[in-house]
């Protein structure tokens, strides 16, 4: 029974075959031929944030090359990026949540190039069951999270951006409600248990009632359908027009060392994503690139879980416009 | 046994000397393994109270449902150790009702050394069980029936006749529940990141700086670990020689 349908299949596949085997002598560059080719697992390290729109992309892209396995792995960016650097982990490709991070410690040993192609902001979020969210809302946030009876946090600002930015939104809120003092009392009522590595794990202490209230990229928000409290564009760092106004917000990470300091300033929520030099399945990894900032593909998926695409993606030279690979170059434009 | 050594002796003879050195210098390292090495001796200390009682009664009785029970005391085993946080979270939040009890006993289980000790205690407790349950199988029922039969109490009959032939097992429990309980990580991370455990401690700084500054922090866990363990067995040994 079994073989005879296998035969039959095979029947049936045969003049499909043929048909390939003469359409790749007639024409032996087309794109049929190299999805033919493209085969083994591909490897993509990626920020928290980019989980479910990621998994979209997973299995569109897989559809369409079934011989292709992609492996996806989420951590910090910081992580992702230390995988590759100091681990020496085998990656194709690394999508930060900070397209600071590619260049701070990829660019040039590990990757050439850096492409933005989309963005995010801080939300405030809360379930049903947080403590006063029948009242919380865009202008009496701050003075609930000074309550002794709140839970909220944040996570960890020296391994993930989504807490340093969470604290620049403070920052600057700080500043907008002319509050000297806002940010010193509210982190007063944060004790440091309430700091997690990754923001995507306080969604687990919101919905199981460990915690009230947590500070998340909208698109987190979104894909988890949790309530969120949206704040004006001047302090939650999703506006690139506001680049000069985030930058008045800073926050100390640990630097290279344990004991040293670095500052990072407020800026946009911009992710990156590059291919890494010594990719073990370099041929899919472009193939999935040039999926994934297609305005019709990966950008799509991403505007429809909360996180605009820049359309078309961006590099800040034309020099790294000529580094990518030529299928990607059509796809992205220069602009700082 | 190169398996299992040449890793390891390869991140021990990683780090340099000064570099060990400057690790044990900061304060924060101290405390996470401190708070490691007590956590865990808690944890086998509640092993000890409350397993001790369930070992006997599972190596002296044979019951309905028995085989059950074992299959119960062996889960946390099996359960990846992410899950065990998910789970212990799950009851320890305000929206179930054990976790509103505790909150309104003033019990904090998220991000508390009381949570670190729960999960420490509940991956654990199966290795000082099976342990100990061995250790009592292999003392004859007999021993116990005849200091029955010549008058002593049940209680009497545990501390005078089977506690001083079992206590070795249930110490060799101690080292094996307190081991496991020293070595957790995934579990541990999800209920509480700060306080931080020597563990978590080393995965943080792994994240936040690289390889270079978490491996001296692992060396000292090791070799602390080491040493206690050491010391340990040592002390049994040196009994067993006496007697």
């Amino acid at each position: 029974m079994k073989k005879k349908s296998r035969r039959r299949l095979f029947l049936a596949v045969l003049p499909v075959f043929a048909l390939l085997a003469a359409s790749l002598v007639i024409f032996p560059q087309t794109g049929a031929a190299k999805d033919q080719q493209l085969s083994g697992t591909l490897t993509m390290f990626h920020a928290g944030s980019l989980s479910v729109p990621l998994a979209a992309m997973e299995k569109a892209f897989e559809s369409k090359y079934p011989g292709v396995d992609l492996q996806r792995e989420a951590a910090g960016s910081q992580k992702c990026a230390r995988k590759i650097s100091d681990l020496g982990k085998p990656c194709d490709i690394m999508a930060s949540a900070d397209y600071k991070v590619i260049d701070k410690l990829l660019i040039p040993k590990y990757a050439d190039w850096n492409v933005r192609f989309a963005t995010n902001q801080l939300v405030l979020c809360y379930t049903d069951k947080s403590a006063y969210a029948d009242t919380v809302n865009a202008d009496n946030w701050h003075e609930i999270l000074q309550k002794k009876d709140v839970v909220w946090g944040h996570s960890d600002p020296n391994l993930d951006p989504c807490g340093y930015r969470s604290l620049m939104v403070i920052q600057l809120a700080e500043k907008k409600l002319n509050k000297p003092g806002l940010y010193k009392q509210l982190i007063a009522n944060r004790p440091k248990e309430n700091i997690r590595p990754k923001s995507v794990e306080l969604i687990s202490l919101l919905q199981t009632g460990n915690m009230d209230y947590a500070w998340e990229y909208l698109s987190v928000a979104v894909q988890h359908g949790l309530k969120y409290i949206v704040l004006p564009d001047e302090i939650n760092l999703g506006n690139y027009k506001y680049d000069d106004v985030y930058k008045n917000a800073f926050v100390e990470v640990t630097g290279k060392k344990p004991g040293t300091k670095m500052i990072i300033r407020g800026k946009s929520c911009t992710y990156g994503v590059t291919l890494i030099k010594n990719a073990p399945n370099r041929a899919a990894a472009i193939a999935f690139l040039e999926y994934m900032l297609d305005p019709e593909g990966g950008l799509r998926i991403l505007k429809d879980m909360g996180q605009p695409p820049f359309v078309p993606c961006r590099v800040p030279t034309p020099e790294m416009k000529k580094a990518l690979p030529a299928e990607l170059q059509k796809l992205v434009e220069v602009k700082n | 046994m190169a398996f299992i050594l040449l890793p390891l002796i390869e991140m021990m003879t990683a780090p340099s000397f000064t570099m060990l050195r400057e690790t044990i210098k900061d304060k924060d390292v101290v405390r996470s393994i401190w708070l490691s090495v007590y956590t865990a001796g808690l944890a086998a200390l509640i092993a000890f109270v409350f397993g001790t009682p369930l070992a006997y009664v599972l190596a002296r009785n044979d019951f309905r449902g028995k085989k059950l029970v074992e299959s119960i005391i062996d889960l946390p085993i099996v359960i990846p150790h992410p899950v065990v946080g998910i789970a212990i979270l799950s009851v320890a939040g305000k929206n179930h009702w054990i976790g509103e009890l505790i909150g309104q006993l003033g019990i904090r289980i998220m991000g508390s050394v009381a949570g670190i000790v729960v999960v420490l205690t509940f991956v654990g407790m199966p290795f000082y069980i099976n342990t100990v349950k061995s250790g009592f199988e292999s003392i004859s029922p007999r021993l116990e029936k005849v200091s029955r039969s010549l008058g002593a109490s049940m209680f009497s009959t545990f501390f005078r006749i089977t506690f001083p032939l079992a206590w070795r097992s249930m110490l060799v429990g101690i080292v094996m529940c307190a081991a496991r309980a020293i070595s957790e990580f995934g579990a541990v991370v999800i209920v509480a990141y700060h306080p931080m455990i020597a563990p978590v401690m080393i995965y943080e700084r792994f994240e936040a700086y690289g390889l270079k500054y978490s491996q001296p922090v692992a060396v000292w866990l090791v070799f602390i670990c080491l040493t206690l363990f050491l010391v340990l067995r040592i002390l049994t040994l040196h009994d067993r020689e006496k007697t």
